[in-house]
């Protein structure tokens, strides 16, 4: 079976396909996972925490999610445009949801840089 | 699991993966560490020698006792309480009293033999154990969610961090203060108690600046030398003015409470309901929104 995230706390549990997280990103001690279906769910990790998630329970299909500075991590599977004057980076599916977010230009160009010399 | 490295805002990483930096600049911040670490054992090391040498030369036996310097005994004023003092028989009320600090007419509500709680969703206004109602937490305008962490009765209805203000009713211990992250949210969930987040106004006795410069009519959860009260604005005040009023008051903290229109009641000695705000929701039957909350006190 394929593998899911499991996001346990002493109260509750979230468990998904890590295809269906759009982005994750960092509210402080608490952590805002985005998902694919256009719902959003706060988890009580920080960022770092949930990094080391994904990190220890996917493996390999971890390697799909891209920490981008302190306070993003993306699927990169979505990712769909970056712009490093704005500062923007959209993720989308192109057809059922585009999340525009922001990140440090020279976070940017390093991502932008991975995926050209994938290209290469 | 794998112990991960801190990251910089400039940086990005593979997750499970070191991150990627510019090697080039890496390199140079090496060598300027190197380089500054040299240069400040050498000097380290040069003084202590110069230090060694001229207390040699200069250290004499002590003929007298270290001079003691007394500091000023801080004077601590004990502050009156603001509520008067009731038996513990007495039937649960809220003392109202009207002021005036700062040109701004204020209302305090001194709750009597009674514990605050949570609650979420419409009210029974004909539960006469409720002495006082009041809103407590955001709700938002996008998905109708909870504003901030929320737990009522032990159970987290919502996590977050958007108010660093939060107050929390434990064993009848009520708590209000200003922090990023607080353990009595955990604390809550385990006993049985209730945790809520709003604006912050008063921290340790000084006011705390909100980016709000609106004014409406504000309402508060105070707590003052021990003393735990609501105060309401009645005359259109912003942030900052309120705060400044519930400091003049002796407030040592004291978070805020949805105001302007918002719907709640206090229940006096006599038994009689004095309601502030406009009860929309509970006279014109307008939909009231799924997870509106109340902070209530309910007679002991």
């Amino acid at each position: 079976m394929k593998r899911r995230l499991i996001i346990s706390t002493s109260v509750d549990l979230v468990r998904i396909d890590p295809n269906q997280i759009v982005y994750i990103s960092s509210d402080g001690n608490y952590s805002t996972l985005v998902q694919a279906d256009n719902e959003t769910r706060m988890v009580s990790y920080q960022l770092g925490q949930i990094e080391k998630m994904i990190s220890s329970q996917l493996g390999n299909d971890g390697k799909n999610f891209i920490r981008i500075g302190k306070s993003l991590i993306v699927n990169s599977s979505y990712i769909y445009y970056i712009n490093i004057a704005k500062q923007k980076l959209v993720l989308s599916n192109v057809s059922s949801f585009s999340h525009t977010v922001t990140a440090s230009k020279e976070a940017l160009k390093q991502l932008k840089e991975m995926f050209e010399s994938e290209v290469k | 699991m794998k112990d991960l490295k801190d990251i910089r805002d400039d940086q990005i990483r593979v997750v499970g993966e070191e991150s990627k930096d510019n090697k080039s600049s890496r390199n140079m911040y090496i060598i300027v560490s190197l380089i500054a670490i040299v240069v400040i054992g050498v000097v380290m090391l040069l003084t202590l020698n110069n230090k060694k040498i001229s207390e040699q030369q200069m250290v004499e036996p002590s003929l007298f006792e270290p001079e003691v310097v007394a500091l000023p005994e801080e004077k601590t004023v004990e502050l009156e309480r603001l509520g008067r003092e009731v038996g513990l028989s007495e039937t649960g009320f809220v003392e109202i009293k009207d002021t005036l600090i700062n040109d701004v007419p204020i209302r305090i509500y001194i709750p009597h033999n009674a514990t605050m709680s949570l609650h979420i969703g419409k009210l029974n206004r004909t539960d006469t154990t409720i002495i006082y109602a009041a809103q407590a937490a955001d709700v938002r305008a996008d998905n109708g969610g909870i504003v901030g962490a929320f737990v009522l009765k032990g159970e987290p209805k919502a996590w977050g961090l958007s108010k660093r203000g939060f107050c929390a009713s434990i064993d009848g211990n009520i708590t209000i203060g200003v922090e990023d992250n607080s353990p009595l949210f955990e604390e809550a969930t385990e006993t049985g108690g209730y945790f809520f987040r709003q604006y912050p106004l008063v921290k340790n006795g000084a006011v705390v600046e909100n980016e709000i410069k609106t004014k409406s009519v504000r309402r508060s959860i105070c707590d003052r030398n021990g003393e735990i009260f609501m105060v309401e604005s009645l005359t259109k005040e912003s942030f900052h003015d309120f705060s400044q009023v519930l400091v003049d008051l002796g407030v040592d903290q004291a978070i805020y409470l949805i105001g302007s229109s918002s719907y709640g009641w206090a229940v006096d000695e006599n038994g009689q309901m004095h309601e502030f705000g406009e009860d929309l929701y509970y006279k014109y039957k307008k939909k009231i929104p799924r997870n509106i909350s109340y902070l209530i006190w309910r007679k002991n």
